[in-house]
This record gives C-alpha cells, structure tokens and sequence, in this order.
C-alpha cells in the first residue's frame, strides 16, 4: 500500500559519481607496483554510463501493471511486460498488483479457511436498523479489484490513502442506507436481489466519488436473517404459515374423502329405490297377468271353477292342521273346558273365516 | 594529472551537495510547503522536481490524497426524541496546505479540529430529522448537507470535506430491547394471524363438505322415496286395474290363497259346522249322511 510508498521506493543508496571514482581506485590499487595503467579514463565513464542506463530495465509481471514516476510525477502506466525507463534518479517504475480481487466481510471474519471453515459472528457491524424501524442481522461481503481502466492503478495507488478501509466504511454506509429504504419483511424474502444490487450501485457510485479506482466485483449478502433475540419468534411464523397450509390440506383430504363417499351412498339409494320400484312393478304386472289369465277362463265356467279352486285349497290346507269341529250347541257347553293355551299355542291360529 | 582527477571530483562533489539540498522532488501522492527561515514561501501541490534555495530554504511535505477520519459512535437526539447512536465517518483532504500548516500544523492536529466540526454539524443536522427520516427517507440529503456545512467551516483549516457520511446508526441498548420486543409481538401476531387463518379456512372446508354430505344424501334419499312411491303406485294401478274387472272372483282367488299362507302345519282350527267356510263341507256331508 502507499504508505510504503513515502519515500522514493527502490532507492539506491549509494552515488554512481562515487563508484566510478571506487572502481577507478580499485583498478589503480590492483596495478599499483607495476607499471602504469595505460586505461582510457573516458572508456571507463562509458562503460560505467551504459551499464547505469540498463538499470532501466523493468519487467511488469502478468497480474501488475507498472506505473512510470518521472520525479515523483506518474508520465505512464505500462501493460505487463518488459519496458524501460530511464534510470534513477529521474525515473522510477512501480508494480503493483492489479489483478487480485479482494474481499472485505461484513458483519463476521473468517477465522480459518477451512475446510471446514469456521466463522465468528461481528455483531456491531451486522445489526442494521430496516426503513420500519425493524433490526435485522446481515452479513456480507464485499469483492472489488483495481479498476481495469488505463489511470485504474494510478488512482488507487495516489488518489486514497487507505483504501481498504475507505472501502469497508464505504461498504457499511452504503448496505445501511439501502437497508434503510427497505421495511424488514422485504430484506428478509424477496428483496434480497434488490438490496444486493442496489448497495453494489452505491457503493461503487461513492468510491467513484473519491476517486479511489477500485471496482465493486460484487457484493454479497450472506446471511440475512432476524436478530438472535428474535430468531425464535420469526421462525414460529414460518410454523405458522406451514401449520396453516396443514390444516388447510388436512381439511381439503376430508372434503376428499367424505363427498365422494356420500355420492357413492346417494347412488346406491337411488339405485335401491329404482330397483325396489322396478320389482314392485313387474311383480305387480306378473300378479295382474296371472290374475287375468285366470280370470278369462273363470268367466267361461264360473262355477265349476269356483269348486275347483276352493277344492284345491282345501286340500292343500286342511292336512296340516288339527281339526275341531263343533256345533253351536256343543260348542257353547265345551269351549270353557278347552285347554285353550295349548290349542292355541302354535301360532297363527286365528280363525281364518271372514 | 592528479590535478585534473581533484578537480574533476571537485566538481562532481560540488554537484551532488548542491543537487541534495537545492532539488527536490514532489511525489504524485504529496503537495510541499516551502519554509525559509520558519516563514512559509511557497505552495508546491504539483508532483515533480523543484529546486529551493539550499540550507536557508526547507520542505514540509503533506499528504495530497483523500484521508481518513473516523469518529467513535457517539449518542445523538433526534427531533422525535429519540436517542440514536451515530458511527459516521469522512473523508477529506489537505486542500491548501500552507493554510493547513498554519493552522493545525500537522494531520493529528487536523483529524482533531475535524471531530470539532464534524460532531457539532452533525449533532445540530440529525437534531432537526425524525429517526424515520434518518433512517429512512432523507438519509442521503441530511448528509449532503452536513457534507456541505463541514466544508465549508473546515476550510478554514485548509481542508476538504469531501463526504461525510453515517456508517451506522443504531439505537442504543435500552431502546434496542424495546425494538427486540416490538418485533417479537409482531411476529407472534403474525402467527396466530396465520394459524387462526388456517383454522378458518380448515373449518370452512370440512364444513362445506360435510353440509355437502347431507344435502347429497338427503337428496338422494327423497329421489329414492319419490322412485319407491311411483313404482308402487303404478303396482297399486296395475292391480287395480286388473282385479278390477271381476271384484268378486278376485276375492275368492285372493281369500283362497290367504287361507293357503296363513294356515300353516299345526293350526287348531274350531268352526262350528254352520259357519261359512263349512257352507260347502255341511253341503257335500249331507249326501253321505
């Protein structure tokens, strides 16, 4: 981060004027005793000048971008690759990493990256008062990277100090003053989208603001959920709805079962009374073309078939049965004395006559 | 030749002293204020090489990027009267930095006259807002505005309100429980709300189907009284209609077969000779007499 950056970074200590005077001491030293060096002073200076200029040479390593200070004054951003600038003092080349995105979490820190990762709950930062004056408990996490614009490394590097705290502050105004426009059963269900998007646009509208040349990959709620102290209550109501829906099914599988039943029933009475009334009428029919028949040969002789008939009966009828007969005369003196209970015993003994 | 190598680094150590202490350069991140002899000469807020008068002449350098400034939350009054705890946070910038030297010397000494401003302006701006519109409505505007007014005061220090924003406003513990409670009863009315609903709308349904039982059957029960009476209606018709055309045979036929189901093995029969069944027997009798 900049603050590193203070000072001229990749300072060299030491002077070159010095070391040419160094090594020209060096080369005496070593000839000292024998005869005089006979080496150009000027070749010496070249040589040491070239070797000065390739100090120029930078590398900007694939995930960097390289920035080019011309006395602390940026003059260029490069690609990655190899480049040249011109040597120190005048110009020097930072390379910082551009690629990366990072994350901030909100509302819990991960304490190890598992697996299995294990979190710790930020309580002060989750507890977000809703536009209905409602708390609600909502993690997230916020992705951002180095803008990928030509002046992105540059601004993040010079324009903040700071800048991942810049973004968390950022971060947490931006989630609560959306959180503030929105009523708690919204966050809590379908609104979540909405909120997610919404805290990205603002956040990324207030790091543009500073000029800070970072840019909002994502943010991410977590978990989004009631306050601890309330959880139980709220989970009571999701019960609720389901216990409805229970009762509701329970009563829609009774309806099921006892209406299709009572048709079935309905059906069998109607089918009941049809066929009673159906027998009753043929039998009736059956019994009126018997009754006919024997009617049309009773008018042919009236009254010899009378006899028959009543011959016929009698004969069917008068085996089965004991046979008292008396006259009126006897009949007054005995009666009494019959054992009448055990006559009359079997049942249906009433007089048949009419 | 020794001469000329002395005066040659002679020259060179002329130079690089004097380069030292006469050039300086001014990083992309960093304004400058010359200072010579204590006074301030010079503003310098462009990054690059600039040139001073050795020894007499020295450089203060101040941050030029956006700093931070973070207060501890501290406990406001809304209009509505209630108590709220404020976390905000600013960011600002060293704007004129001979003025900000003059003033608050360094940045410690600037984040501290910041507080000043910031609290005041903030605590007056909040005092004029209900909760609601803190929270709410009006939150992004009552911060432009205070944004605003912490400029235009800090500036006098030579510094740059540039945002001035709430990273949290919470109520305090005691009124939190409060809201904890609230929301506990709203949601215990919202299930017994749904519970209830369900109960109604289960009782609904049940007797709806049972009321539909009952009408079914019953319906079904006269269809079938009223199929039972036509069938017997017509049987009685049909009868009627053929015994009708000789009563009195009918009453032999239909006396002479009651005689045949009601006398069954067994039965006492006493009948005085003269009594109507025997009109026949006492006449068929005679003869063998």
């Amino acid at each position: 981060m900049p603050d590193s950056f203070d000072f001229p970074p990749r300072g060299r200590p030491d002077d070159p004027l010095q070391d040419i005077q160094r090594i020209l001491e060096q080369v005496r030293g070593r000839f000292a005793g024998t005869r005089p060096p006979r080496v150009n002073p000027w070749l010496v200076v070249a040589i040491v000048l070239a070797l000065y200029a390739l100090t120029g040479v930078y590398i900007v390593a694939p995930d960097e971008r390289g920035i080019v200070l011309r006395f602390g004054r940026v003059v260029r951003e490069a690609d990655p690759g190899p480049g040249y600038h011109l040597p120190w003092p005048i110009e020097q080349v930072i390379k910082p990493s551009v690629t990366q995105i990072r994350k901030a979490e909100f509302g819990f820190r991960t304490v190890e990256v598992g697996p299995p990762a294990r979190y710790r709950d930020v309580d002060p930062e989750s507890l977000m008062l809703t536009g209905d004056e409602n708390i609600v408990k909502l993690q997230f996490i916020v992705q951002f990277k180095v803008k990928s614009v030509p002046t992105g490394a540059t601004d993040f590097l010079f324009n903040v100090r700071d800048q991942e705290d810049t973004v968390r502050d950022a971060a947490e105004a931006a989630m609560r003053e959306v959180l503030g426009r929105n009523d708690i059963d919204n966050a809590l269900t379908e609104g979540k989208e909405q909120v997610q998007h919404d805290a990205q646009a603002l956040l990324q509208r207030i790091l543009d603001q500073y000029g800070v040349g970072l840019e909002v990959v994502t943010v991410k709620l977590q978990d989004v959920g009631p306050p601890d102290q309330v959880s139980d209550a709220f989970k009571d109501v999701i019960s609720a709805q389901q216990d409805k829906e229970r009762l509701i099914n329970e009563a829609r599988g009774y309806a099921n079962d006892v209406v299709p039943k009572a048709r079935g029933q309905a059906a069998q009475l109607l089918n009941e009374a049809e066929a009673y009334s159906a027998a009753k009428v043929l039998d009736a029919t059956g019994a009126a073309q018997r009754f006919s028949a024997l009617q049309e040969e009773y008018e042919k002789a009236k009254e010899v078939t009378r006899q028959r008939l009543y011959l016929e009966t009698m004969e069917q009828v008068l085996p089965r049965m004991n046979k008292i007969i008396l006259d009126d005369v006897a009949g007054k003196q005995v009666v009494p004395y019959l054992p009448l209970d055990q006559v009359i015993k079997p049942k249906a003994a009433e007089a048949p006559g009419q | 030749m020794d001469r000329r190598w002395i005066s040659i680094f002679t020259l060179l150590a002329v130079l690089v002293v004097g380069w030292s202490t006469a050039a300086y350069t001014v990083p992309q991140w960093q304004q400058a204020i010359v200072v010579q002899l204590g006074e301030p000469v010079r503003t310098v807020q462009e990054p690059g090489l600039y040139f001073k008068l050795p020894f007499i002449q020295t450089v203060l350098y101040f941050d030029k990027r956006l700093l931070a400034y973070d207060a501890s939350p501290r406990e406001i009054l809304t209009k509505d009267k209630q108590q709220l705890m404020i976390d905000n946070f600013s960011r600002w910038r060293i704007r004129d930095p001979l003025q900000f030297y003059r003033t608050v010397r360094n940045e410690a000494g600037g984040q501290s006259r910041l507080d000043d401003v910031i609290y005041s302006i903030v605590r007056e701006n909040l005092g004029r807002h209900t909760l609601r519109e803190i929270v709410n409505e009006r939150r992004s505007e009552v911060m432009a505005e205070v944004t605003k007014e912490s400029d235009a005061r800090a500036r006098a220090y030579g510094i740059e309100v540039t945002d001035v924003r709430i990273k949290r406003a919470d109520l305090p513990t005691k009124n939190e429980l409060n809201v904890f409670n609230r929301m506990r009863t709203e949601r215990e009315r919202l299930a017994k709300k749904f519970r209830a609903e369900g109960d109604e709308e289960a009782r609904k349904i049940r007797s709806e189907s049972d009321k539909e039982v009952q009408i079914l059957t019953a319906e079904a029960r006269k269809q079938a009284d009223i199929t039972r009476g036509q069938g017997d209606a017509l049987a009685v018709k049909i009868f009627a209609d053929a015994y009708g055309r000789d009563p009195e045979f009918y009453q032999l036929v239909r006396t002479l077969e009651a005689y045949r189901k009601s006398i069954t093995d067994g039965t006492t029969l006493i009948l005085s000779p003269k009594s109507e069944f025997f009109r026949y027997l006492a006449q068929l009798d005679r003869p063998k007499e």
